[in-house]
């Protein structure tokens, strides 16, 4: 199976080029046989791409350590789910897997759109099969292959990563990577545009929900991580600004901010030439993030391979891109231009424009913190690292104006907003963030960025409130429908708006979430079993922790061992104001194979806040039970959870399908007959 | 209106961002140094024993005292990835992280003293070039 799964590999690169090479002649010339041929090859292309990738799972599954990927990343007492996560646990088959996906996407894009955007398609093809030509190119020649045999068979793998042996780790990178992959879908019907001339809003009104499809993707990822990290990396924090998790959020801020100024082109027929600046920075941001930060480029505790090699050839390869692009969008410029201007600073372009420049300005500034340490080297021969504080400083406050524009976008008018129509949308709102200013104070919340972002949320999350609300009564009237009713069909008649209103909520939720790091508390100490620790949290709540017992799996005979890893376990009996609120286990584990050890926290989880035991100190060879614990409370955590459960709610609303794609003409019906309302425009 | 209200925007925004940086970059900025260069640092401008540096280097194998249980002090000694001979101590209190062992590659921040001491506030690993392993090692 392996083998067959490397012959697919060489095969598919010739399938490749042909594929790229007739896709392209055939959008020159017109010829259909060869644009059809090119298509067909996209699917061919997956299809080897599955057998390849199939073949690297059977050497992770059969124990095949004679490849040096495998015995990188495996051992025989792995779990079997993690040896097929073995795919994308290392740099090699992350390549792999990730131009398999770019492959799979290319197939629905063709599959979904070969006859009705016959007029795009030979250089959409062309493009994906370009980058995928690329991409196979760099598998087998680049030292990456993760075919590569020794010479000899090792006894056991190297074994994977404990950090990586979470099952979050195991679906987060496999969903970021959805995320990247399909945007070069969007990207490559920008190129198609450009190519062919077809400069409306055409191209975005196809690829509209691609574009949703890879923010969903890229949210829900990004999510997964903060979760892995949460739990894995156990000191009670999320995210860390390191730079493999700043390559991730890049794209995130370019594809949101392509998010909100295509309505602009749809609606209003500007910011065209700034759309496909936005959808090419979006789609090399893509690439950024996937290999340059793994290359060892970048220095990160998180990148596990050094490679600089693929590192030039990735940079190389985007500026390539990047010039063609640039190249591509100057050729067309007179074809476009801005259909209107704005026409007043009260506007919702001039919201929307204003979102699409500070969330650049988040983008640009995460990216200068991020290469600041190869800038300075650059400039001075000296690297200079910026810490958190940095961010933080910088991200705070533009934040904060993002999440109050999250409210006003939506409801404020098109073109000049009227006095009344401020009146009308905004006196509420701001009514209520009074309110939940004055509640926070009189409660004695003194920390100023957790104010500013619990008055601001309440400002957002009144206006989306109210709009459900007004939607739901007015469609209740009209067609004297029930309540819930209204609502559903209210949704159903426009999912992207009322999805959209979702996805705010649920951000809202998230920054309302993160903003509870401000009111963490801690405790530390060392318990005899019998013992307990006491922790009282910023809501009031009083934890205590009767630490009862160690209980270990490690073997008498350490060679006898059969175990990925052994566990010494601590179990916990927690009470939250004297009453029991459940039991934690916090963990170590030791990594035979690897000769090393991981903390695994113990976490309670309740409306408002987490509780949060790290076993920071257990002694694994004396068979002393004496524990030292670090125990946390960390407000509102369990928000950003719910949070982003939310945003991905609202991004389904908004993908889900609306009832026909393209209402049926009936073949009878002559050509000159009225279309039927909703014919036009509305395709993805 | 034109385009002239979009460039205000434009120019506002950056403005108040370059700010922003710029303020953030003065109040976290630190150096990044391997050992070598942190030695040439200090015999050339002793004050450079106050500011507050990050280091990278390779932990001294059999040179890790314990701590006492956790939060407990440790000591170790740390040399130059392409120099070893060029090495200080390193003082440490607190948790350090899991993969940290007596010839982990770490990340260090803090000072170096003027008793030749580092005292680190943080202690990361670098797991890179432990995962993925040369061939020669692999036959070992």
């Amino acid at each position: 199976m392996t083998v067959l799964g490397e012959i697919a590999l060489w095969i598919a690169l010739p399938v490749a080029l042909w594929g790229a090479i007739v896709s392209f002649a055939g959008g020159r010339t017109g010829r259909g046989d060869l644009v059809l041929s090119g298509e067909r090859t996209v699917h061919v292309l997956t299809l080897l791409l599955v057998v390849a990738s199939l073949g690297i799972i059977a050497a992770f599954l059969g124990n095949r350590y004679e490849y040096f990927y495998v015995a990188n990343y495996s051992n025989r007492e792995l779990d079997t789910y993690f040896k097929v996560a073995g795919l994308w646990a290392g740099q090699r088959g992350s390549l792999l897997f990730w131009t398999l996906l770019l492959s799979g996407f290319a197939s629905i894009a063709v599959f979904r759109n070969r006859r009705r955007n016959r007029e795009f398609m030979p250089y959409v093809s062309g493009t994906l099969l370009g980058l995928l030509c690329f991409l196979v190119i760099v598998l087998l020649f680049a030292d990456v292959n993760p075919f590569e045999r020794m010479g000899f068979t090792p006894a056991n793998g190297r074994g994977l990563n404990p950090q990586l042996q979470n099952y979050w780790m195991t679906i987060h990178p496999p969903t970021l990577y959805l995320g990247f992959t399909s945007f070069a879908v969007p990207f490559a019907f920008a190129v198609s545009a450009l190519l062919t001339g077809r400069l409306d809003s055409r191209w975005i009104a196809v690829t509209r929900r691609w574009i949703l499809l890879s923010w969903f993707f890229l949210t829900v990822g990004i999510i997964f991580g903060m979760r892995w990290a949460y739990e894995e990396l156990g000191w009670g924090g999320y995210w860390f600004w390191d730079p493999v998790e700043n390559a991730s959020l890049l794209p995130w801020l370019t594809a949101t901010a392509f998010l909100h100024s295509i309505q602009i082109q749809e609606n209003r027929g500007m910011l065209k030439v700034w759309n496909m600046g936005l959808v090419v920075t979006t789609f090399l941001l893509t690439l950024f993030a996937t290999f340059l930060t793994r290359s060892g480029l970048i220095e990160s505790v998180h990148s596990f391979a050094e490679n600089l090699r693929i590192a030039y050839i990735f940079l190389g390869f985007m500026g390539g891109l990047a010039a063609f692009s640039a190249l591509l969008i100057v050729h067309r410029l007179p074809s476009l231009r801005s259909e209107n201007q704005i026409q007043s600073f009260l506007s919702r372009e001039s919201a929307f424009l204003f979102n699409n420049l500070l969330l650049l300005g988040i983008t640009f500034a995460v990216a200068w913190g991020t290469l600041f340490p190869l800038i300075t080297e650059g400039l001075f021969n000296q690297k200079i690292n910026v810490g958190p504080p940095f961010y933080n400083r910088v991200n705070i406050p533009i934040g904060l104006i993002l999440l109050a524009l999250m409210g006003i976008g939506p409801v404020i008018a098109w073109r000049r907003a009227s006095p009344r129509n401020l009146r009308r949308n905004f006196t509420l709102p701001l009514g209520a963030a009074a309110l939940a200013l004055a509640v926070l104070l009189a409660t004695g919340v003194r920390h100023s960025m957790a104010l500013a972002t619990f008055t601001t949320s309440a400002f957002v999350m009144t206006i989306v409130v109210a709009e459900f609300w007004k939607g739901t009564k007015a469609r209740a009237r009209i067609a004297g429908e029930g309540a819930l009713r209204a609502f559903a069909s209210l949704v159903k008649r426009n999912r992207r708006r009322w999805g959209g209103y979702v996805v705010h909520a649920g951000v809202v939720v998230v920054f309302t979430g993160l903003a509870g790091a401000a009111f963490d508390t801690a405790v530390v100490q060392e318990l005899a079993p019998g013992e307990a620790v006491t922790v009282r949290s910023a809501f009031g709540n009083e934890y205590r922790l009767v630490y009862e017992s160690l209980s270990h799996s490690r073997p008498r005979v350490a060679e006898d061992a059969r175990e990925n890893d052994w566990r010494w376990t601590a179990l916990m009996t927690v009470y939250r104001n004297g009453e029991p609120a459940g039991i934690v286990r916090p963990e170590r584990r030791f990594y035979p194979v690897m000769d090393q050890s991981s903390t695994e926290v113990g976490i309670v989880s309740a409306l408002l806040e987490d509780l949060y035991v790290i076993p920071s100190d257990v002694d694994l060879d004396s068979g002393s039970d004496r524990v030292v614990f670090e125990v946390k409370t960390l407000p509102l955590v369990p928000w950003i959870w719910s949070g982003g459960l939310l945003v991905a709610i609202g991004a389904v609303v908004g993908l889900w399908h609306p009832a026909p794609v393209r209402a049926r003409i009936p073949r009878r019906q002559g050509v000159g007959g009225p279309l039927p309302a909703g014919a036009a425009g509305q395709m993805s | 209106m034109k385009n002239g209200r979009f460039f205000v925007g434009l120019v506002g925004v950056a403005a108040v961002v370059a700010w922003l940086m710029w303020t953030g970059i003065s109040d976290s900025m630190v150096y990044y140094l391997t050992p070598v260069e942190l030695m040439a640092r200090v015999d050339e401008d002793p004050t450079f024993h106050e500011v507050g540096v990050k280091v990278s280097g390779r932990v001294v194998e059999g040179s890790w005292e314990r701590g006492a249980r956790g939060t407990g002090t440790h000591r170790f000694v740390v040399g130059d990835l392409e120099r070893p001979e060029v090495l200080f101590t390193v003082v440490y209190e607190g948790v350090l992280p899991d993969t940290f062992n007596d010839t982990a590659e770490v990340v260090l921040e803090g000072t170096y003293g003027t008793d030749g001491v580092f005292g680190a506030h943080t202690v990361l690993t670098k797991c890179g070039s432990r995962y993925e392993a040369a061939e020669e090692e692999l036959a070992a």
